[in-house]
C-alpha cells in the first residue's frame, strides 16, 4: 500500500476516533437515553461536546475532499515526494485541528484548517 | 465487481432512496415555495417523522464518506477478502435497517444498528492497514 493511501486510511481511523469521542461527550451531556432516542427535541450541545461535534462535522467534510485527491494521485500513478509531503501535512494539520478545537485556541485552529485546506488543494494541483 | 464495490454501489443507491423518502414529505410539509426558493428564512418545524428521516439521511452522508474511503483503500491495496466482503454486507444491512429504526424511534436499537455499520467500516480500515 502506497504511503498516501496509508495516510488516507489513518485519517479515516482518526475521524472514526473523533466520532467516538463526540458520541461519548454527547452521552455525558444529554445522557445515553436521549442519544439513543429519536432526538426529536435534542438540546444543542455545548462546551466540549459542542466543540467535538463541530470539529467532527468539519473533519468529515475535509475527508470527503481529501479522499478524491489521494485516489487521483493513486490511480494516475503520480505519487512523488511532493504528494507524500502534502498528504503528511494534511494529516498533521487535521489531527492538530481537532485537538486545538477542543482546547479552544482561537486563530491557531483557523490556521490549522487553512493548512489542511492548502495541503488538499496542493494535492489536487499535483494530481492534474 | 468485488462484493465490497457492490455493497458501495448499493449504499449509494440507498442514499438516493433516503433523499427521496425525506424530500417528498418535506416538500409536502414546507411547500414548494420555500423548498424551491433561496431558503433565506428558517423553515417551520418538520413533523417528527420527517425530522427523523432528515437526521437519518444526514447521518448516512457521514457514514457513506467513511465507507467509501474504507472500500477504496481495501480495494486499491489488494487487501480485499472474505472478511472485508462480510464487513461490506454488514454495513449495507445496518444502514438499510437504520432508516426504519430511526423513523419508528426504536431505542436503543437505532444506536445498536448504527454501531454495527460504524464498526464494520472501522474493521475494514484496520484490515487494510494490517
Amino acid at each position: 500500500m502506497s504511503s498516501e493511501l496509508t495516510i488516507l486510511a489513518l485519517y479515516g481511523l482518526w475521524v472514526i476516533l473523533v466520532i467516538l469521542a463526540q458520541v461519548l461527550a454527547a452521552a455525558g451531556q444529554v445522557g445515553l437515553p436521549a442519544l439513543a432516542g429519536p432526538r426529536d427535541d435534542m438540546p444543542p450541545l455545548t462546551g466540549t461536546a459542542g466543540r467535538l461535534d463541530r470539529a467532527q462535522k468539519n473533519s468529515v467534510v475535509a475527508l470527503a475532499l481529501f479522499a478524491p485527491a489521494v485516489l487521483l494521485v493513486e490511480a494516475r500513478g503520480l505519487s512523488s515526494a511532493s504528494t507524500l509531503l502534502a498528504a503528511q501535512l494534511f494529516l498533521a494539520a487535521r489531527v492538530l485541528y481537532v485537538v486545538v478545537y477542543v482546547i479552544g485556541t482561537p486563530w491557531l485552529r483557523t490556521l490549522l484548517w487553512v493548512a489542511g485546506a492548502l495541503a488538499t488543494a496542493w494535492l489536487y494541483l499535483l494530481a492534474i | 465487481m468485488t462484493p465490497e464495490l457492490t455493497a458501495l454501489a448499493l449504499a449509494g443507491i440507498l442514499q438516493a432512496v433516503q433523499l427521496t423518502v425525506f424530500a417528498v414529505p418535506a416538500n409536502r410539509e414546507l411547500g414548494p415555495d420555500w423548498t424551491a426558493g433561496p431558503r433565506d428564512t428558517p423553515h417551520r418545524p418538520l413533523s417528527p417523522v420527517t425530522g427523523r428521516l432528515q437526521r437519518a439521511m444526514n447521518n448516512h452522508f457521514e457514514g457513506l464518506i467513511l465507507f467509501t474511503l474504507a472500500v477504496t483503500v481495501v480495494t486499491l491495496s489488494g487487501k480485499a477478502g472474505a472478511f472485508t466482503a462480510a464487513c461490506g454486507w454488514v454495513y449495507l444491512g445496518a444502514r438499510i435497517l437504520y432508516v426504519p429504526a430511526y423513523a419508528l424511534g426504536l431505542a436503543p436499537w437505532r444506536s445498536v444498528i448504527w454501531a454495527a455499520g460504524f464498526f464494520a467500516t472501522l474493521a475494514m480500515l484496520v484490515a487494510a492497514l494490517l
